[in-house]
């Protein structure tokens, strides 16, 4: 078996290497409500991180995993760098739930992988785009259990704002988020 | 799904020689769990995607960029030996005066109005790549008293599936300042070494570019049980 290549922090200089212009767009084959998923990347003193490569994968609003692309970009996938506040910003539809090889229901979400200057690897983890109470019965919130640390991967829809989901991220410390491994 | 050996192929997040790693490292246990069918995924990039020219940094400017001209091949792999084909790979890398046409680098050395440092490439049915470009310089960085950075290019992968995605560094043999440098050495000792290209001098051009492979091997397929 190979050895798999180990992973390097992507830096602080790929703004103009990985980013394209409208990378927070994601696109799909098909149509769904346009949501906005936004906030802030924070570390281990609750200061910005204003380098972060932010990317997010996800199936349509049916659910459905996505395949191809338009134009030159694939459908499903977002990538973002966070700025001057550690902001991010994704707008896309609210993704429906799916199914697992075996049965299990996976809750509306977000795979989401964020590199930066600092991060020798990238962190990963995926964020609910609905309610505690609606996600109980994912397969990564029972191998999470505690609640505490289940609502760290649960975007807010904003009261005033229905369409925009508010998700921050923690990298280290207090209230840190929810970080998988595979 | 336990996988120790990947796991241990990797660097930690927490390096403290490397400081930046200090505050974003979390501290949490990470969570296991199995890929999800759209992780056993991943984004597919259109053939039109990506143009030819883009895989030569050399030809963009209006004449040929300072430095010394390589060649660099190598192939995508996946844990078994499979390759991992028709995959996006991006490059960026300094110049060969180790300077980033970046907003935030603030290393006192010239950029090159004919380099930009960027290109990507899709890999073909067996996994291949190759990509021309200069060999990057050495730059300084605040890490440390008199720290400098080996010349590295940094490269990112999508494989096949999202759980394969990997960003990384090349490394180039026989480097005095990989010694030195606590990103190359927060990898394990024994996983360095896959961090270093080997020189391939056929792979280049004769009388104008030095040839370097460097083989690229990312998770899986274990960890993507729906197949990539």
């Amino acid at each position: 078996m190979a050895s798999p290549t180990p992973s390097q922090t992507v830096g602080p200089f790929f703004a103009r290497e990985l980013i394209w212009s409208d990378g927070g767009k994601v696109l799909f084959a098909g149509h769904g409500d346009r949501v906005t998923l936004t906030g802030r990347v924070l570390d281990g003193a609750g200061a910005p991180v204003v380098d972060a490569l932010f990317e997010t994968w996800q199936a349509d609003a049916a659910g459905r995993l996505p395949s191809g692309g338009e134009g030159a970009r694939p459908y499903g996938y977002g990538r973002v760098s966070t700025g001057a506040e550690g902001g991010y910003a994704i707008e896309t539809v609210v993704p429906g739930s799916f199914r697992g090889p075996g049965g299990e229901t996976y809750a509306p979400q977000l795979s989401v992988a964020i590199f930066a200057r600092g991060l020798l690897k990238a962190v990963q983890t995926r964020v609910f785009l609905a309610p505690l109470d609606a996600v109980k019965d994912d397969p990564l919130a029972r191998a999470i259990g505690v609640p505490d640390r289940l609502r760290t991967l649960i975007a807010a829809r904003d009261p005033a704002d229905p369409k925009i989901y508010r998700w921050d991220v923690r990298l280290r410390g207090a209230g840190e988020t929810v970080f998988i491994e595979f | 799904m336990v996988e120790t050996l990947a796991a241990d192929a990797h660097p930690p997040y927490l390096y403290p020689d490397y400081k930046s790693t200090r505050l974003r490292a979390p501290a949490q246990p990470l969570v296991r769990v199995a890929p999800s069918p759209l992780e056993a995924a991943g984004p597919a990039f259109p053939k039109h995607f990506v143009k030819d020219s883009e895989a030569d940094l050399t030809t963009w400017g209006k004449s040929a960029p300072l430095g010394e001209k390589m060649v660099l091949v190598g192939r995508v792999l996946d844990e078994d030996g499979r390759p991992v084909r028709r995959s996006l790979v991006e490059v960026w890398q300094a110049n060969a005066s180790g300077k980033y046409p970046h907003p935030v680098d603030d290393h006192e050395a010239p950029l090159d109005p004919n380099f930009l440092g960027k290109g990507q490439v899709l890999t073909d049915d067996e996994g291949r790549y190759r990509v021309v470009t200069v060999k990057p310089g050495a730059y300084p960085w605040q890490n440390h008293a008199f720290a400098w950075r080996p010349a590295h290019i940094h490269l990112s992968l999508f494989g096949n599936a999202y759980a394969q995605r990997l960003i990384t560094q090349m490394f180039f043999p026989g480097d005095p300042l990989l010694a030195i440098d606590p990103i190359f050495n927060s990898v394990p000792e024994a996983g360095r070494r896959f961090l270093i290209a080997d020189l391939d001098l056929e792979h280049g051009v004769e009388s104008v570019a030095l040839g370097y492979r460097f083989d690229i091997v990312v998770r899986g397929p274990r960890a993507t049980p729906m197949g990539v």
